[in-house]
């Protein structure tokens, strides 16, 4: 089960488990974001490296732009696939609360 | 336990619900599933992706480890490819010079406490255990 959805604020919102059967969908929904993209990780309970590519390659296309993606409330233990795989130092991510 | 799945990323919700079924059996903490989950999707996609050849099924066994879990993956009748000596990725690389590619074995290498993989037969298994630390 995986949903992205855009809140009412403009915020991304992804829910579920982000995996290869999954990528697709992301893809496609994050392929018509334009400008700034916050992208809300509080519901996202896994993601492997097909998410983890789907993320890459939008942000380098909105980089190219002069915008990107900033990921908030990413839980511990998908920070740790972030920072295993070093996009804690491409991306801004703003971790959970707790 | 052990189940087969066909070679479609379809199958990964299935992988989960089997994955699940071991950690309530075997009563493993629940702070491991993401490691496994991992490892266990990079490997079956790995697979299905690259060992394009066969039409056979994969073969998934999970057992108890002194340790913690053991989990086998066994692809039949395909080329031999050593997962553990996939080229690293660099992790440090600006942005501009990142790509998805091999990421997905780099973590699994990164994130499981040991791995093996041996082939006979064109029959290719790789073995991983997820310590209970």
């Amino acid at each position: 089960m995986f949903e992205i959805v855009l809140a009412d604020d403009g915020t991304v919102v992804v829910a579920g488990r982000l995996d290869a059967a999954q990528a697709v969908k992301a893809q496609t929904f994050l392929d018509h974001v334009e400008g700034q993209c916050v992208l809300d990780m509080a519901k996202l309970e896994y993601v492997s490296s097909a998410g983890l590519g789907v993320l890459l390659k939008t942000h380098k296309r909105l980089m190219g732009v002069g915008s990107g993606i900033k990921l908030i409330n990413v839980s511990h233990h998908i920070h740790d696939i972030f920072r295993y795989s070093g996009f804690d130092k491409i991306f801004e991510i703003v971790p959970a609360a707790n | 336990m052990e189940q087969k799945f066909k070679r479609d990323f379809s199958e990964l919700k299935n992988i989960v619900t089997m994955t699940e079924a071991v950690f309530n059996e075997m009563g493993m903490q629940p702070g491991l599933r993401n490691v496994v989950d991992l490892a266990t999707e990079e490997l079956f996609v790995n697979m299905v992706t690259y060992n394009t050849e066969s039409n056979e099924d994969i073969l998934i066994e999970m057992v108890p480890h002194a340790l913690g879990l053991e989990v086998r993956l066994t692809d039949y009748d395909v080329e031999r490819f050593d997962p553990t000596s996939a080229a690293t990725v660099d992790v440090n690389a600006p942005l501009d010079e990142r790509t998805p590619g091999g990421l997905g074995l780099y973590l699994v290498m990164k994130m499981v406490d040991s791995i093996h993989y041996e082939y006979r037969n064109r029959k290719s298994k790789i073995t991983f255990i997820v310590d209970r630390k």
